[in-house]
């Protein structure tokens, strides 16, 4: 509400009650060289990526994706205006990449999202170079009441190949995967809380007896010390 | 050259040639036609407040009369005005003096014949007096003879009710010796006695000479403690503190609990029946491959849920602003929680082997994930309390059913096994040893 009135009424203002979500998948690729490179010791080529989880063109509503990576290499602020928003380079060492996305209606404030850039794991094949290592992660967009202008663009996005849509990572067996656990989680943990707090209603009761008990005996023994 | 020769109204040099002599020569000349009567700065005088006085530009002198011109003068004493009176060396004598003695000093003749103006602090204490027949009607007791009264009572004259003196002076050789507070408790005995004779007034002094005696003591014990014996009450005094703010804080716990079962019943059951409507929703929303996926929907479902989510566990920021975010900004825990709680709960998903969890550090934030996963962890907040106020009580039942022992000796009284830990077996066994005996009285 209050970017509104920031903005002034020519942005369109805000669509109250509408919340349109986009999930995307961002992560890194990574390969090893089979050996460090003479010239600038580096040992793998990776490519950082935002990219839709559904089959369409995110291009209708992401002005740029700007990657920041670590500061030693050359100009570590990269922008990507035009899909696919990825990036390719070479090193030798993981950080932190600051992936921060921009929205063509600039009332959209930017999202950031922060991603640990993989390049070693103990898969032997992905040791010896034969097969390239993939860390990527699902996230969602939630556009809480957008702009009139930015619904416009959400609404109106097209496929981006007529072909099928992968992903290296199932994310819809990992969604089913984590949903199931935690909701098993859940349960033992109600159980569990359930039986404490049975455990607890004893633990209370037995507390005000004993106390009782020891009320009657001191009284007991009050009198008896009388006599 | 012409600039200064303005400033220093210098004719326009016709003839002269311009040297230092001249212009210092002009100069001179010139400063006559400005002259004017400065009266001279008094020495001492700060040179900013004589300019205010006087300032250079001849400015008259302010018309409105100031009591500046005294400001340098103090004011003063006004001598001389009264006639001398003169002082005499006059002889006097002390009235507190019994010898008459004559001693001279120096004195106002107008003052001559007055009372020495000391003798007025020369007090006497009033000692009651007694005759025969009073003595015998009122004053005859256990303990105290008619020459052994007379005796107090001059020294009490004598030392203006110094009992401390009077004790000192005590006649040992003819009397028993006597305690101050014996003393003084047959001095106000004899007081009161003879005030109620003569006046019939019921209101007199009365000495509780128990009283002072035990006061006495309880200060004479007070200041000869030995250092051992104060650092000892100083322990033992902390000590009590501490047991004292440990049962406070029990007492709060168990405060706490009944909140705590109130708060494990609200979660097992309402909200239970509250998600599932919502869950069947979700699932058709969240569809695989579903081509468009834009979705609508009302705001209105959350509310239920942030207002569910309060009482219990973890109190999650609620996403209502408008904008663009995240979703995984919403299974951030917030940083009130803790770090104690942040670890258990961290403890706690690794021993539910929630790898996904734990590795990833979070799990795939779709809406109906996040929700879920918030409510487990604001569950495991909560189991996390309930164990510990668990604790509590166990701590509580094992030191109730220790006093209850110390109380009762060879009886006990026996902690519901589902309450002990699992650990203590041994404690258990003792239990079941002790019901074994006859005298036993056992409490479920």
């Amino acid at each position: 509400m209050a970017t509104t009135t920031e903005f002034g009424p020519d942005s369109g203002g805000r669509v109250k009650g509408v919340t349109i979500v986009k999930p995307i998948i961002y992560g890194n690729m990574a390969r090893y060289f089979g050996k460090k490179r003479e010239e600038d010791g580096h040992t793998h080529q990776w490519t950082v990526y935002v990219k839709p989880y559904h089959n369409e063109d995110m291009s209708t509503y992401v002005k740029k994706v700007h990657f920041k990576l670590h500061e030693s290499y050359n100009n570590p602020n990269r922008i990507v205006t035009k899909p696919p928003y990825e990036l390719t380079e070479t090193g030798w060492g993981e950080f932190e990449i600051v992936i921060k996305i921009y929205f063509h209606d600039p009332n959209e404030r930017p999202v950031t999202i922060y991603h640990i850039l993989k390049l070693f794991q103990s898969t032997p094949e992905i040791q010896l170079g034969k097969k390239s290592l993939v860390s990527e992660f699902y996230e969602e967009i939630v556009f809480q009441d957008p702009t009139a202008f930015m619904q416009h663009l959400l609404s109106s996005t097209r496929p981006i190949t007529l072909g099928a849509w992968r992903h290296d990572t199932d994310f819809e067996a990992k969604k089913e995967s984590s949903l199931k656990s935690i909701v098993e989680a859940r349960n033992r943990i109600r159980t569990e809380v359930i039986d404490l707090k049975e455990k607890l209603t004893l633990a209370k009761e037995t507390i005000a007896k004993f106390k009782e008990e020891i009320a009657k005996i001191s009284k007991v023994g009050g009198s008896m010390s009388v006599t | 050259m012409a600039d200064v020769r303005d400033i220093l109204d210098i004719e326009p040099p016709t003839t002269v040639e311009l040297t230092k002599e001249s212009i210092l020569g002009n100069d001179k000349k010139n400063r006559k036609k400005y002259e004017y009567k400065v009266p001279k700065r008094p020495e001492g005088m700060h040179r900013e407040v004589f300019a205010l006085l006087c300032k250079d530009n001849n400015d008259v002198p302010p018309l409105f009369p100031t009591d500046t011109g005294k400001g340098y003068k103090q004011a003063r004493a006004k001598l001389g005005m009264r006639k001398v009176r003169p002082w005499k060396w006059t002889p006097f004598t002390n009235p507190a003096r019994t010898d008459g003695a004559v001693f001279h000093h120096w004195r106002r003749v107008a003052d001559a014949g007055k009372e020495y103006p000391f003798a007025k602090f020369n007090k006497k204490v009033p000692i009651p007096t007694y005759t025969n027949a009073e003595y015998v009607q009122h004053l005859v007791t256990n303990g105290w003879t008619r020459s052994e009264t007379d005796h107090l009572f001059d020294l009490c004259k004598r030392f203006d009710l110094r009992f401390i003196i009077i004790k000192d002076r005590w006649d040992r050789t003819k009397f028993s010796d006597r305690s101050v507070e014996d003393l003084k408790e047959r001095y106000y005995q004899v007081c009161a006695a003879l005030t109620k004779a003569k006046s019939n007034v019921d209101k007199v002094f009365v000495f509780d000479a128990e009283h002072e005696k035990r006061r006495k003591e309880q200060l004479k014990k007070l200041f000869e403690r030995t250092p051992d014996q104060v650092d000892e009450e100083q322990t033992l005094l902390s000590e009590l503190r501490k047991i004292e703010q440990r049962k406070k804080e029990r007492d709060r716990k168990t405060q706490d609990l009944q909140k705590l079962i109130t708060a494990a019943d609200n979660q097992a059951d309402p909200r239970k029946s509250e998600r599932k409507p919502k869950k069947s929703s979700n699932s058709s929303r969240n569809r695989p491959n579903k081509a468009d996926s834009s979705y609508f929907y009302r705001s209105a479902t959350k509310t239920i849920h942030f207002q569910a989510l309060e009482s219990a566990g973890i109190k999650f920021p609620d996403f209502k602003n408008s904008g663009v975010s995240l979703r995984s900004q919403r299974i951030k825990l917030p940083s009130s929680l803790g770090q104690k709680k942040m670890k258990g709960i961290e403890q706690m998903l690794i021993e539910l082997h929630l790898v996904v969890c734990v590795t990833d550090l979070n799990p795939p934030p779709t809406e109906q994930i996040c929700q879920q996963f918030n409510d487990l962890r604001s569950d495991i907040v909560l189991h996390y309390e309930l164990r510990g106020a668990l604790a509590t009580c166990d701590y509580e039942l094992q030191s109730l059913r220790h006093q209850y022992e110390a109380l009762a000796p060879g009886k006990t009284l026996t902690i519901p096994p589902i309450l002990l830990p699992k650990t203590e077996t041994e404690i258990k066994a003792d239990i079941i040893d002790v019901v074994g005996s006859p005298s036993m009285s056992i409490i479920h």
